[in-house]
């Protein structure tokens, strides 16, 4: 502290309970290495990742089912201040294989110059997973999947 | 059932808080002369500790400097037993403590303050006080390092 | 200004932790069960209010639950932050919204989800000047406050037990409060452990992650929706000087709930409030409270709170009933906690009370409580 400026820190611990969906989706990941969706009665959209209700329509969605794991990249970013962290962070949207919104996740394995809206990516699941949304690890383009022919 | 999923995380937050013009007089007083500030409101003529630019009960600018004394008056006072992380360490802070409210001779308003008595048993509304000053001061709250009951009185 | 009426209520159980749903689940099941009170969808719904104190749970952004839990989807929504008062805020933003012609129908929910953040210390991040260096969480706050309270009035650590017991054993009635204990005795409180001279664990509230929501019709919607609207009468809110220092003796004046109080009352027409309102849903996060506010909404005479609970006045079925919800003391996840006070006031004057139900409530009082001695008083009554 000096005249002008007082300084001060504080580490604050938090304990965020992800809810019995967002639980059903993660133990799906770290257990099946499988992405739900969970479609909504009213507007018939799926909705990955998978949640207990349609924010649009407010109602429960009745119908989980797996979506992917091929997607679409709809868009992507790699911000400045991402290119410090270890590994360089890039962001991006997927449209995974029967979804009808964008998933949110990272991109791995990819030269800069490939990326393009409309490119085919699939999940590469973390060889140690604990149930959090990271233990899919990234998406990385591919040419041809299982899942989609082009 | 489907297992229940937690998700943990530390929050690591820093501040860089401006003091203001005010706190700035008071802060140079207290660490070059051991001097308590307060200033006063020239509608109702309260003396307001801590220093501020108003009054919020006449909301007019607080232009005069009051020095207030070390000695006071509690008007308040509780022996804390529950465990507090203290804000300023992150640390547990050691209990039980007694928290005072003390209004220091000169002020019209009360300073929340450390109090420690020889005997807990002696604690009491209207009991006089003085401040315990530390060796080294840096110009913080914590030169005072905590009020004392006054004997010499 | 034209009338406005609360026209349902819902709530979420209140417990130590929710752990089946996530904050937007939380909210989402609040709102819904207040929409079905109503008779409505959220498609209703004009806008959306909603309330959190959102350093207590470490999720930047909680307004965004307006959209993702509380059936805000391309609809005015705002979430507002007051501290204690966060609930009653919300809930006579929600008032104003209506009454003053903006929108028809309102929505109001309330959350806090304590068990997933660091409330202490997050009450402690106080004014770094001064407050910060000597915080000693609510619990202290209010122990400073209470030993001025009981050094001028009087009253006995027994009498302020009598509250805790009283609160946990009307909590018994409702099935959504967190500390449900019909049995507690006044020993067992005062036996509970010291938090700070002189409140004990018991005398504190608890704790709770939980929800409450609220939804307002204008007049001309009200009655065509609802049998029995809770008609807002009122609505006061005021606050006073921030530092604990200034608020010197702020148990015994209550300055803020006392103009807040007789304004509203002013605006009803209530000159003996002890007589002319039938049930009172006080914000009281700690017993000693409860016996302050009495004195400063008049329920009694200056110096008489420890004899209003002595007599059972306030008990369920005494002449002026206070908290059958069971109050703060029983359930408090405090984003919520005020719009329960005026949820409970409502349900009362509408029938729906269950078995926490005071018969022939037409006048209730709800009132809202910040840490800084913030204040807000409303009146819900039968009549418009």
């Amino acid at each position: 502290m000096n005249d002008d400026f007082v300084t001060a820190g504080v580490n604050l611990q938090f304990h965020y309970a992800a809810g019995a969906a967002a639980s059903r989706f993660l133990c799906a990941l770290r257990d099946e290495q499988k992405i739900f969706g969970a479609r909504c009665p009213e507007c018939r959209r799926v909705l990955a990742p998978a949640r207990s209700f349609c924010p649009r329509c407010f109602v429960e969605t009745n119908e989980w089912l797996e979506v992917g794991p091929g997607g679409t990249l709809s868009a992507f970013v790699a911000p400045p201040f991402a290119q410090l962290l270890e590994p360089a962070l890039t962001l991006a949207l997927i449209r995974l294989d029967g979804a009808d919104t964008a998933f949110v996740h990272r991109l791995g394995e990819f030269d800069a110059p490939m990326l393009r809206r409309g490119l085919r990516v699939a999940p590469v699941f973390a060889a140690s997973r604990q149930g959090h949304i990271l233990d899919l690890a990234y998406f990385k383009p591919v040419e041809f999947d299982n899942a989609h022919s082009i | 059932m489907t297992e229940l999923l937690k998700i943990s995380h530390t929050m690591h937050l820093e501040w860089r808080y401006g003091v203001g013009a005010s706190f700035h007089e008071f802060i140079a007083a207290l660490r070059a002369r051991a001097q308590i500030l307060g200033r006063r409101c020239p509608g109702c003529q309260r003396v307001y500790l801590p220093p501020r630019p108003v009054c919020g009960n006449c909301y007019v600018e607080l232009r005069d400097w009051v020095e207030v004394r070390d000695t006071g008056t509690v008007r308040a006072f509780t022996i804390v037993h529950t465990p507090i992380i203290d804000p300023t360490t992150g640390a547990r802070r050691p209990s039980p403590y007694t928290m005072a409210l003390i209004q220091l001779d000169g002020a019209d308003t009360t300073l929340n303050h450390y109090l420690e008595a020889s005997d807990p048993t002696k604690l009491r509304i209207g009991m006089r006080v003085r401040a315990v000053w530390r060796a080294q001061r840096m110009g913080l709250l914590g030169d005072i390092s905590h009020f004392t009951e006054l004997t010499d009185e | 200004m034209r009338r406005a009426a609360i026209i349902g209520t819902g709530q979420t159980k209140h417990a130590k932790a929710h752990d089946d749903m996530n904050q937007a689940e939380l909210v989402r099941q609040a709102a819904t069960r207040a929409l079905s009170d109503a008779g409505i969808t959220f498609r209703e719904v004009d806008a959306v209010v909603l309330a959190n104190m959102e350093l207590f749970e470490g999720r930047a952004l909680p307004e965004m639950w307006v959209g993702a839990g509380a059936g805000g989807y391309l609809k005015p929504a705002i979430k507002i932050a007051t501290g204690g008062t966060s609930g009653t805020s919300a809930a006579i933003a929600g008032y104003h919204q209506c009454a003053s012609g903006l929108f028809d129908i309102v929505l109001v929910v309330g959350w806090e989800k304590h068990s997933e953040g660091a409330t202490q210390t997050g009450m402690a991040m106080v004014d770094p000047l001064w407050d910060r260096n000597v915080a000693s969480g609510a619990v202290g706050n209010f122990a400073l406050s209470i030993s001025q309270y009981v050094a001028e009035r009087g009253v006995t650590p027994a009498q302020a037990a009598k509250v805790a017991v009283k609160a946990r054993r009307n909590a018994a009635k409702n099935p959504y409060a967190h500390l449900q204990i019909p049995d507690l005795t006044v020993e067992q409180v005062l036996r509970s452990p010291m938090l700070a001279d002189p409140v004990h664990r018991l005398d504190m509230c608890p704790q709770s992650d939980g929800a409450c929501a609220l939804v307002y019709a204008a007049q001309g919607v009200a009655e065509k929706l609802c049998a029995q609207p809770a008609w807002v009468r009122a609505a006061v809110t005021r606050h006073d000087q921030p530092y604990i220092g200034d608020l010197d003796r702020r148990l015994v004046t209550m300055r803020t709930l006392r103009d807040a109080a007789r304004a509203a009352y002013h605006q009803v027409g209530i000159v003996e409030p002890r007589k002319q309102i039938d049930v009172a849903e006080i914000y009281e996060p700690v017993s000693y409270a409860e016996l302050a506010w009495y004195e400063a909404l008049g329920f009694c005479a200056e110096g008489k709170a420890g004899e209003l609970i002595d007599e059972g006045v306030t008990e369920m079925n005494g002449e002026l009933p206070v908290n059958p919800s069971g109050g703060v003391l029983s359930s408090n996840p405090v984003g919520a906690s005020g719009v329960l006070r005026v949820a409970e006031a409502a349900m009362q004057v509408m029938g729906r009370a269950g078995a926490h139900q005071i018969a022939d409530a037409r006048v209730a009082l709800a009132t809202g409580y910040g840490v800084y001695a913030w204040s807000d008083v409303m009146i819900l009554s039968a009549d418009t």
